[in-house]
């Protein structure tokens, strides 16, 4: 059995993790998660593209309180989110491994356990800090 | 000056006490718009055409069971945050197409204690963005002050001078929810909420309401001793650029933002700047908000928020008075009535019959800005003009 994700959609591979976005033929511009048209000039034009893994912070916040349903996890922590400049695209997405963090660090994508189910771990992307 | 045809005016005003309240939401908005028209002297009956706001559940258009069957079109408006200002927007949009005299504006709300809980689906998102917390709009709000101080070389501590501001205000204000002072130490010290708001640096969910009565032309003064010209309302929505909440992406080039156009709108066609603003009102959901707020309407240069707080500019004799009801972070958010809220505040005073902190030597200019999901803003310049001409 394969690696369990929050969405399957998200991913061009999971193992090694990479995240689909879509390129627009018409602007060049890239969105996340794909999508099959383009919010920046509307064109129909656009193709499925895995996204760079590496990155650097453009953001960061840590949620301190637990959010309320649908959000789902085996027990709360507080965790840190963040905005993650890939080049072509800002993503949002978790930021794991630690709680205070400086815009500006160099992260990669890793896959991170959301939840269980059923007795095994179901997965999310994240970014955590290149050591 | 005389008074053209098609300049509107608001010659009556009334809000709720903001807060926990345990009636019905059409109560409310009963309230409201029953002491707007006390305000000006006019009977329901009077009204020509009638703008609701809410983003609750009950039926603005519905409130006439409560008012009175007069036959009048009653339009219902849901625009999140902007609710308020486009319900105002319509209103002098019905005057004029329809060459009306006189019109009612009321908007109002009964939000549940928390953050609002948002489904993914309402934004074209999948599950999976709720279901890992990212669906939060606190979250947000951090993300984008932490960018904005970064980017700008702003202190976090100006996130307590703007939280303690609010409270100053609000605790001579007798309809803000919020009354207690908060000093900068305190807003600093508190709970971190996400990283770097704390707890006194976001507003609620609550209830309220606030009802307008506007006239057109010459009436506007039959009606008012002092009626506030509404020189301008300007809506604008997001272009690339734009960094909003429920966002999986953003685009990496320079930003843009729907409240640098709207409010350059606003200004545009009142034929004012910035500079001329003597009273103001900004969006304020949480401390950050009103200092990228500042910036992007142009109050004050990017950068430059943080001096100001400190030099005083923004308090109630100083250069530039804020948010001089204590904004939403006092008042709470009651989505529907939020930004009629602001333009009740400005409206007084102007008038020079502020319910709280009155701002001295007969300001003439004020501004009204709100901003939010999806992505929209909508700002108004308000004027007295002076006795009738």
């Amino acid at each position: 059995m394969g690696i369990a994700v929050v969405d399957s959609t998200l991913f061009t591979s999971v193992d090694p993790v990479v995240l689909a976005g879509s390129m627009c033929g018409a602007c060049g511009a890239h969105v996340f998660p794909a999508m099959d048209s383009c919010p920046t000039c509307s064109s129909l034009d656009v193709t499925r593209v895995g996204l760079p893994t590496e990155g650097t912070l453009w953001s960061w916040t840590t949620q301190h309180f637990a959010p309320k349903p649908p959000f789902r996890t085996d027990e709360f922590a507080p965790f840190s989110i963040g905005y993650v400049d890939l080049g072509p695209v800002i993503v949002e997405g978790w930021l794991v491994g630690k709680t205070q963090w400086t815009i500006g660090e160099q992260v990669n994508l890793v896959l991170a356990k959301a939840w269980t189910h059923e007795g095994a771990p179901v997965f999310t992307f994240g970014f955590e800090a290149v050591t | 000056m005389s008074v053209n045809t098609n300049d509107i005016f608001i010659v009556g005003a009334a809000r709720t006490e903001f807060g926990r309240f345990d009636g019905e939401d059409n109560e409310l908005a009963e309230t409201a718009v029953r002491g707007a028209l006390a305000d000006c002297g006019l009977a329901w009956s009077d009204i020509e055409f009638a703008v609701g706001g809410t983003n609750g559940e009950t039926k603005p258009d519905n409130l006439v069971s409560r008012l009175g069957l007069t036959g009048l079109p009653f339009v219902t408006v849901k625009n999140g945050c902007a609710t308020g200002a486009v319900a105002l927007m319509t209103a002098r949009n019905g005057l004029i197409a329809e060459d009306l005299d006189v019109a009612c504006v009321v908007g109002y709300d009964n939000h549940a204690r928390g953050a609002f809980n948002v489904s993914p689906a309402r934004y074209g998102l999948g599950d999976w963005y709720g279901a890992t917390g990212m669906m939060v709009t606190t979250s947000y709000f951090a993300l984008k002050i932490a960018r904005y101080l970064h980017e700008h070389g702003i202190s976090q501590r100006t996130l307590g001078y703007a939280s303690a501001k609010a409270f100053d205000y609000a605790q001579e204000h007798p309809y803000a929810w919020r009354r207690k002072p908060v000093s900068v130490d305190e807003a600093m010290d508190a709970d971190m909420i996400n990283d770097p708001l704390t707890r006194f640096m976001f507003c609620a969910p609550d209830a309220g309401a606030v009802s307008l009565v506007l006239a057109r032309g010459s009436k506007a003064y039959d009606l008012c001793e002092t009626p506030i010209r509404l020189a301008s309302v300007a809506l604008r929505g997001r272009r690339p650029g734009s960094f909003e909440v429920f966002s999986p992406w953003l685009s990496p080039g320079d930003r843009t933002s729907p409240s640098i156009d709207a409010a350059k709108a606003a200004f545009d066609l009142a034929g004012i700047t910035p500079a001329d603003v003597q009273v103001a009102q900004l969006q304020d959901t949480d401390s950050g908000a009103e200092v990228i707020h500042l910036g992007e309407t142009g109050l004050v240069a990017h950068g430059e928020q943080e001096a100001a707080y400190r030099n005083g500019e923004f308090e109630i004799d100083g250069r530039l008075p804020l948010n001089t009801d204590g904004g939403l972070l006092a008042n709470g958010e009651p989505v529907g009535a939020s930004g009629l809220r602001q333009v009740h505040e400005i409206v007084r005073q102007l008038q020079g019959r502020a319910d709280g902190k009155q701002v001295p030597g007969a300001p003439r200019i004020g501004f009204t800005h709100v901003y939010g999901a999806p992505g929209i803003s909508a700002c108004t310049v308000l004027i007295n003009e002076g006795a009738r001409p």
